[in-house]
């Protein structure tokens, strides 16, 4: 996705060979290689999956706790859960892509790594209660075409979220800007406590509730179901949410790579420094930043309320871990990364939820450490992740 | 009187003049108020709640007071004892809630001190600390508690009188576990350290909450730590007869009321010793602190390849602060659980290590006294004000107050926004403010203070590199004839 | 015997060959030059030699002992102590405090002696700031030994980091561009403190220095880098007229030394 626009030859085309050239470069492209990460992701977690399944149906292996009742043959499981596991993969996936390019952005160009931004995504999920809900109250909820109601929410959302991340930038990030590295993170530390809070004292106030369900049976449209296959069906809002966040990844890398801001972005997170003498506005480009990655996050908010169907307070702090771990997966500061991440991060989630349940000794409580393991893993042995680049200090 | 006397013992000053003595009078005359006010509130009154969650904050503070006077350092200890050891537990037995906080604002005060060795001395951000807590608490809970099946098969259950024993335990397993976690971890950079510390915290609390069962057979589970109903039914070290007597003939010499004295004096006996793990953390840092350990943490913190081509082992270093701050908090953990009889994984979340964090942060980074009075700011924060507004608020609502000026009625106060409820948007907001306007902490530490300002001071764009590029050789400088010495 | 030897030490940078197989010597005794025009490669060396990087093909051998790849901090206790191009103190210390830093390795202080305060630990500290003044007795910065690092003038920092370097009793002392940044008086004065760190401690001293009244004035022995090869070696006299230091230097001085 750094496909730089050839300026110089695109002047000497017919308009149509260039809307050709820009619809293969900005569209196609990105989709192709959207496509080629959930396959990369899909392929490689059901290779895992049915690995882990003919190894673990028996006992050779004399562990206790990875022992299956008798009665299961948890190869089997895995085959006839396969096409749900990498539906459920895909669909988290890409909840947690869409949140993972708001940590990797502002990491990319601040070198910091924006702890409040789970709180940013929990806003987004609260707005989309929100619309959805004065919606109903208007009447309007069923009676407007749902396509209109996901872009308003998605909408407000973002515009909120946006505001909101770049209103936290200001107040908390901008006065420590050049204090040693732990400063800021203890502020973002702060931010994210006191708005889980804000919010949660707002919506008391506001609504006198913690939990706030969508209204999702409202609307007919998200709970048709699809039939993809005999057996392997799927309601209208995996697909939704699948489709948001292409339009959204697409839409990102377009921004960064052909618009004049974008390059802006792009030069003030490899060198600060020089990209202000080549007089970008290094300040404006940080705030936008956070703008996009809230905006983001505020979307990805949504479609997190749509596939839970619940939102609270407090549902930033476990998501947003696991977007960080799947930036850092991709290799943090990259955004391609982030997608690669999110979707394999997703992939693993929908893997061990999966397959859990079956070992009596273990069990759903543990499905949350593998997002941690994996983080450390990275850390460990990668940690510049799977498409970052290495970087030595300078002495 | 007693001032002249104490004078002439501490300060080989044949004449103290009155002068110097002033600010001494003035404090020991501070306490004394305080002291005979927050005794003689009337807990009835309606304003208690206000007037308490003053008074005791103010008497709490008081030996910070006398720390900062101009006197002899034993007559500093000796009041401060005397202020710890007969006026708290005494006002201690009289409303045990005072002797619940103070003790809660020691245990929290070791902990914090652990963990600045972690994060001010040796400079490594942990957000995930509550951890060896939770390994020293766990510890004690799984060999004392009858829930747990290998307990209940094997009949190993461990002897109260062990419990001293296993102080000493869980200070080494959580030193051992934090050596663990360093070895992989430290050679990662600070914001990324960060992050895997707060992943490790999860970890184990996850693991805490699901240890219930590590058997595949479902007839015969094997239960570890009760999972999230936690572990009941701990006990603490057994107390000597006398001591109970002691209480209760103190307590009918007070004309204390008291109706279970045995809970009253572990209630006592706890206080006096997590104040004692606390004052020995509080040396040992300070000791560690001003040493060439503490300098060679200090380096590291300040410039890492400088310190290691100084000869400084800096993964050597980096473990040695990680097992001494962790085996504070292992420590605490045993006491924690003794003293509470029951430990669930609630008490090992991340708001936790937070709040521990805020306490190193709101004292001062680096500051061991710093930390201390941090520790009573936050946890009195959370633990008395915050609470006492809830009751206030509550108390005047029964009244039908109406705040005047601007005419609000008191009832009208929404029943939602209860001040006890909100301390993540307390404790948010103070790190933010704390953060943006005083990052070295109430007591700052003067070597962290110089740092921040260093950083804080310092350009973004380093002009001195671009420019030193420019600057190179001249071929005449090499061609030309000899050097000309210059005198 | 030498004291510092390197044999073939190579060092990549991705695509970027920053040291190309170079062979190095240094006797024991004697004050040595590393010059070369920017980018040739000498600080990369520099970081070699101190293991704050590690070469990719190559040995280092010091006193007797290889070297190479070692963590910097045991290259530091093998006897190797060096000061930094852009001074790198520790600004919030005060002076005395960088050199009793630097003497870390010096000090045999456990953590019982530490918690415990036992008589030996006082005992330690006690000589080991005797020492550290001492020390600043020879750089001259004595009567600021208890002033913050940060707030010393430039100068003053230069010294105190060759004293900080010194505390370790290294038997080889790097200086990255000691001069660098001084005006010619000052520049003299670092010249007699380098030689007198030789002469009265005996340490080998190797420089690496842009100002050429420096080099040329006290060292015994240049070798010149250039594109991370080295291409001269030998006396001061040897190097002045070696035809390819001068086209090194001249051929692209016209073109890169202004840039």
């Amino acid at each position: 996705m750094t496909a730089v626009p050839n300026i110089a030859s695109s002047t000497q085309r017919s308009p149509l060979e260039a809307l050709g050239n820009w619809l293969l470069q900005y569209i196609l492209r990105p989709v192709l290689q959207i496509l080629l990460f959930v396959f990369i992701a899909g392929g490689s977690i059901s290779l895992l999956a049915l690995v882990v399944g003919f190894v673990l149906q028996t006992d050779w292996h004399g562990i206790d706790i990875l022992r299956v009742p008798a009665r299961i043959n948890l190869f089997e499981q895995v085959v006839r859960q396969l096409p749900n596991m990498l539906l459920d993969g895909i669909t988290i996936g890409f909840v947690y892509a869409v949140i993972a390019l708001g940590y990797t952005m502002v990491y990319g160009v601040l070198k910091f790594i924006n702890f409040a931004h789970s709180e940013i995504f929990m806003v987004g999920g609260v707005v989309g209660y929100e619309v959805m809900i004065r919606l109903r109250a208007a009447d309007m909820l069923s009676s407007l075409s749902p396509l209109v109601v996901i872009v308003l929410m998605i909408g407000v959302a973002m515009v909120i979220c946006g505001t909101l991340a770049t209103v936290v930038e200001r107040v908390a990030y901008k006065p420590l800007r050049g204090a040693p590295r732990l400063v800021p993170l203890i502020s973002a530390i702060g931010v994210s406590f006191f708005l889980t809070d804000f919010v949660r004292g707002f919506q008391a106030l506001n609504r006198n509730v913690f939990n706030m369900p969508y209204p999702t049976d409202q609307v007919t449209f998200f709970n048709e179901r699809i039939v993809l296959a005999q057996g392997v069906s799927t309601t209208n809002t995996t697909l939704i949410i699948i489709v948001s966040a292409i339009v959204m990844l697409v839409g990102l890398n377009y921004f960064v790579n052909a618009t004049k801001i974008g390059k802006g972005i792009r030069a003030v997170s490899q060198d600060q420094a020089t990209a202000s003498l080549m007089g970008i506005n290094v300040n404006l480009m940080i705030t936008i930043t956070f703008m996009v990655g809230g905006a983001l996050g505020g979307a990805a908010g949504v479609l997190y309320g749509l596939k839970t169907t619940n939102v609270t307070p407090y549902i930033g702090f476990i998501p947003g871990l696991k977007a960080f771990t799947a930036a850092v997966l991709g290799g943090i500061g990259n955004i391609t990364g982030a997608m690669l991440g999110g979707l394999l991060l997703g992939m693993l989630e929908a893997f061990f939820s999966a397959l859990l349940p079956y070992f009596p000794a273990l069990g759903l409580g543990y499905s949350d450490i593998f997002a941690f393991a994996v983080l450390i893993l990275v850390l460990l042995f990668r940690p510049t992740g799977l498409l970052g680049k290495k970087v030595d200090e300078k002495v | 009187m007693a001032t002249n006397a104490l004078f002439q013992n501490g300060a080989p000053q044949s004449q103290p003049n009155w002068r110097e003595a002033l600010p001494t009078l003035f404090a020991l005359g501070y306490v004394a108020i305080v002291y005979f006010l927050l005794h003689s509130i009337d807990r009835s009154m309606l304003l208690f709640p206000l007037w308490s969650s003053i008074l005791f904050p103010m008497f709490v503070i008081s030996p910070f007071i006398i720390l900062g006077l101009k006197i002899d350092g034993r007559l500093k200890v000796l009041l401060i004892a005397i202020i710890g050891l007969v006026l708290m537990p005494i006002l201690g037995l009289e409303d045990t809630f005072y002797l619940e906080l103070i003790t809660q604002i020691a245990i929290f005060a070791a902990m914090a001190i652990g963990l600045n060795v972690v994060v001010g001395f040796a400079g490594l951000l942990d957000l995930g600390y509550v951890a060896f807590f939770a390994v020293g608490a766990y510890l004690w809970g799984v060999f004392t508690s009858n829930a747990n099946t290998i307990v209940q098969i094997s009949g190993a259950q461990a002897a109260p009188e062990l419990f001293w024993l296993f102080l000493f335990l869980g200070v080494i397993a959580a030193a051992i576990t934090g050596i663990l976690l360093g070895l992989p971890v430290l050679r990662l950079r600070g914001d990324y350290l960060a992050i895997v510390t707060l992943g490790f915290g999860e970890i184990i609390r996850i693991l805490v909450s699901n240890l219930s069962n590590i058997s595949s057979n479902r007839r015969t589970p094997i239960n570890i730590t009760n999972g999230a109903q936690g572990l009941p039914g701990i006990v603490g070290p057994p107390l000597p007869d006398f001591l109970v007597e002691g209480v209760a003939n103190l307590t009918a010499a007070l004309g204390i009321p008291a109706t279970n004295v045995r809970a009253l004096t572990y209630q006592l006996f706890y206080y006096v010793l997590v104040l004692g793990v606390c004052a020995i953390a509080a040396l040992v840092a300070a000791r560690l602190d001003n040493s060439p350990i503490g300098r060679a943490w200090t380096a590291i913190r300040e410039d890492e390849v400088a310190a290691q081509a100084m000869g400084i082992p800096k993964v050597r270093m980096k473990l040695l602060a990680f097992a001494m701050g962790a085996s504070f908090a292992g420590a605490m953990g045993v006491i924690f659980a003794a003293k509470n009889t029951f430990v669930s994984p609630e008490s090992f979340s991340f708001i936790q290590s937070i709040f521990i964090l805020a306490i190193v942060i709101v004292g001062g980074m680096g500051s061991i006294r710093g930390v201390i009075l941090g520790a009573v700011i936050v946890t009195l924060l959370n633990l008395q004000v915050l609470k006492n507004f809830s009751l206030l608020i509550n108390s005047l609502k029964n009244i039908d107050w109406v705040i005047p000026i601007i005419n609000f009625p008191i009832r009208d106060w929404p029943q939602q926004l209860e001040p006890a409820r909100y301390e993540r948007f307390v404790f948010g907001l103070l790190l933010i403010i704390m953060m943006i306007f005083r990052p070295s902490g109430v007591l700052p530490a003067k070597r962290r203070q110089l740092e921040l300002q260093a950083a804080m001071g310092k350009e973004e764009i380093p002009e001195a590199e671009i420019i030193a590029d420019v600057e190179t050789i001249k071929p005449e400088d090499l061609l030309g004839n000899q050097p000309k010495e210059q005198s | 015997m030498a004291l510092l030897e390197a044999k073939g030490v190579l060092k990549r940078f991705g695509g970027l060959t920053a040291v190309q197989k170079v062979d190095y010597l240094i006797e024991p005794r004697t004050i040595n030059a590393i010059i070369g025009p920017n980018g040739a490669g000498k600080t990369t060396f520099f970081n070699l030699m101190t293991g704050i990087y590690v070469p990719d093909e190559g040995t280092i051998t010091f006193d007797g002992k290889n070297i190479t790849g070692l963590k910097p901090n045991k290259i530091n206790n093998a006897g190797i102590a060096r000061t930094f191009q852009n001074i790198r103190l520790f600004g919030a210390m005060t002076v005395i405090e960088n050199c009793l830093v630097g003497m870390h390795r010096r000090l045999h202080i456990s953590l019982p002696q530490t918690i415990l305060r036992l008589p030996s630990f006082a005992v330690q500290e006690r000589t080991a700031q005797q020492r550290v003044e001492a020390l600043l007795d020879f750089v001259g910065l004595r009567d600021k030994a208890n002033e913050v690092a940060k707030n010393l003038p430039y100068g003053d920092q230069r010294r105190l980091e060759i004293a900080r370097a010194l505390a370790s009793e290294p038997k080889l002392l790097l200086l990255d561009e000691p001069t660098a940044g001084m005006n010619p008086q000052e520049s003299v004065a670092a010249m007699q403190l380098f030689r007198a760190v030789r002469d009265e401690f005996g340490i080998t001293v190797l420089l690496i220095e842009h100002d050429m009244r420096v080099v040329m004035g006290i060292s015994e022995y240049i070798t010149v880098l250039d594109y991370g090869q080295k291409i001269a070696e030998g006396s001061p006299e040897e190097v002045r007229r070696n035809p390819r230091v001068i086209e090194a230097y001249l051929g692209r001085g016209s073109a890169a030394s202004h840039v």
